[in-house]
């Protein structure tokens, strides 16, 4: 038998071509469609559905922020912990194995070895310099000559605050949850702030080693109880006498579990605070109302992004205050200071509360 | 003189050896790959909490129906806080145990009173999914006590881990099976 191929007309041939044409169209847009599905899905996998989102708290309303970076400078030594002020404007920086000593500019003066890491300092009037190391406090005069090692407080002791007034030095032990008031021989003579329900003292609360003290010129001592998100004001001997602040994470209180985690106060009593985990820095009225922000969350890239994956106690700031009203800022996790002056056109103070007061 | 062999085994008998053998050699890859995993029994799957970035694959892509990470707690490091950045949401309404002030998506977190301020916080592993958002707010704010495990009671030890092919950190690694756990600890 012959088989012949049946022949076609040209419209026959146009309308096979064109139904052929379609088909690969239909075909395309299928491929396209599914290949555009499956990228949509592998996206949404790498949105974590269950994300914990505090981004949109890591930026301030640049209405509250009232100072502006005229300088910055490196730490001398890594692992910097606390800056502290004194005299002649000088700076002394608790970092590594040294307390360092640099100038309004950060040029370094001079330092002072330690035989363990420095954890906090404080400097007295006359220059004599006090060191906190872990559990326990060494003395060298204004020249760096090495007076005394004051007596170990023992395992548990965890230094994180030094200030020192004409008679007395007082050093906040984190690890015992207590601050510490010794005589300038070094002679253990007061605890202040333990729990103590006849003298109306609830106690300090720390979840983590950020205890902090100042001695503020009425002559009561600032506190952090960074668990109770308040700063708290005793007399030298231990009695409670006020206390403000609130937890929250909006700007005029204390965020997170344990704020703020450093002090420092301006020359006519209002404070200087810092927190972690939203790593800022703001001022404080003498009563405790907010005013305004040194620095905010956005400021400090490195030290939000210290806390994720690390846990916080290996983040944080400190603050100290320089003539003129500047303020020192010390990034522990960039290891550096930056210094902030009031802008020109800042408003005198800004609207606000920081709630509780007593 | 024919010199043609005739055939020793018929048809039948060729299948039926033929069939014989593929189930032995059937057999004998069972047994390879029990003795390889045997083998592999040393070693157990588990996360490194220095690398576990937290991005929420350890909830979605375990083999398991619910996921054999779960959150555990160091309650040794944890500060017993009264606003736990684990538990409450970053900005809570009230901290009281309303399931809007709460972070965790399936209430796996008990808290319980112990004396002012503090509470202790536990883990229902029936609830936890680990999906690591408690995980996240205690590190982002607070001492990191909460972290993700492989918790071995339930996880079938799969030779390639179907989490940690999309782990975000590379926190996934063969552990020996005798310290199966890679606990988190303090320095103070």
């Amino acid at each position: 038998m012959k088989s012949r191929k049946q022949p076609i007309t040209r419209r026959q041939f146009i309308k096979a071509g064109a139904h052929d044409a379609g088909l690969l169209l239909v075909g395309s847009a299928t491929l396209a469609a599914s290949a555009q599905l499956g990228f949509g899905a592998r996206l949404g996998k790498d949105v974590n559905p269950f994300a914990y989102d505090v981004g949109r708290l890591r930026k301030t309303d640049p209405k509250f922020v009232h100072y502006e970076q005229i300088g910055q400078f490196r730490s001398p030594y890594p692992e910097p912990r606390r800056i502290t002020a004194g005299p002649a404007d000088r700076f002394y920086l608790a970092a590594g194995n040294y307390v360092s000593v640099v100038d309004r500019d950060g040029a370094r003066v001079s330092e002072l070895a330690l035989s363990d890491k420095a954890r906090c300092v404080a400097v007295a009037g006359d220059g004599t310099i006090y060191a906190g190391l872990k559990d326990h406090v060494e003395v060298f005069d204004h020249k760096g000559q090495h007076l005394a090692a004051w007596a170990s407080l023992g395992k548990r002791a965890w230094l994180s605050g030094l200030a020192v007034g004409d008679k007395d030095v007082f050093a906040a032990d984190s690890g015992n949850r207590v601050v510490l008031r010794y005589d300038k021989s070094g002679k253990l003579i007061g605890r202040i702030g333990e729990k103590n329900k006849d003298r109306n003292v609830p106690g300090l609360v720390l979840p983590s080693p950020y205890l902090d003290v100042e001695l503020a010129p009425d002559g009561l001592l600032r506190v952090n109880n960074t668990g109770r998100h308040r700063i708290e004001a005793y007399t030298v001997e231990g009695d409670l006498e006020f206390f403000w602040g609130k937890a929250s994470s909006a700007i005029d209180g204390f965020c997170g579990c344990c704020n703020p985690i450093g002090l420092a106060l301006l020359p006519d009593g209002r404070y200087v605070t810092c927190e972690k985990g939203l790593p800022r820095v703001k001022i404080y009225s003498k009563e405790g109302a907010f005013e305004c922000v040194v620095a905010g969350t956005e400021s400090f890239s490195e030290n939000w992004q210290k806390c994720s994956p690390s846990d916080c106690t290996t983040g944080g700031l400190d603050a100290a205050v320089g003539a003129g009203g500047r303020i020192y800022i010390l990034d522990v996790v960039e290891a550096n200071v930056r210094i902030m002056a009031r802008k020109p056109d800042a408003p005198a103070a800004s609207v606000g509360s920081a709630g509780v007061k007593g | 003189m024919d010199t043609r062999t005739e055939p020793n085994v018929s048809r039948r008998q060729f299948l039926r050896d033929g069939a014989r053998a593929a189930a032995l050699a059937g057999l004998g890859g069972v047994v390879g790959v029990m003795a390889g995993r045997s083998s592999a029994k040393g070693t157990v799957w588990q996360i490194d909490p220095s690398k576990c970035v937290r991005c929420g694959n350890c909830a979605t892509a375990c083999v398991l129906e619910q996921s054999a990470v779960k959150c555990v707690h160091a309650y040794a490091i944890c500060g017993y806080c009264q606003l736990c950045t684990g538990y409450f949401e970053p900005e809570p309404n009230d901290l009281n145990t309303g399931a809007e002030n709460c972070l965790c998506p399936t209430s796996a977190i008990r808290r319980t009173y112990v004396e002012d301020p503090y509470y202790e916080y536990t883990i229902d592993e029936a609830l936890c999914i680990g999906c690591a958002k408690c995980v996240e707010g205690c590190n982002r704010f607070g001492n990191g006590s909460l972290f993700l495990q492989v918790r071995h009671d339930r996880c079938v030890n799969c030779n390639e881990c179907a989490i940690s092919k999309v782990c975000a950190g590379d926190a996934f690694r063969r552990v020996p099976a005798d310290h199966p756990y890679l606990l988190k600890e303090t320095s103070h």
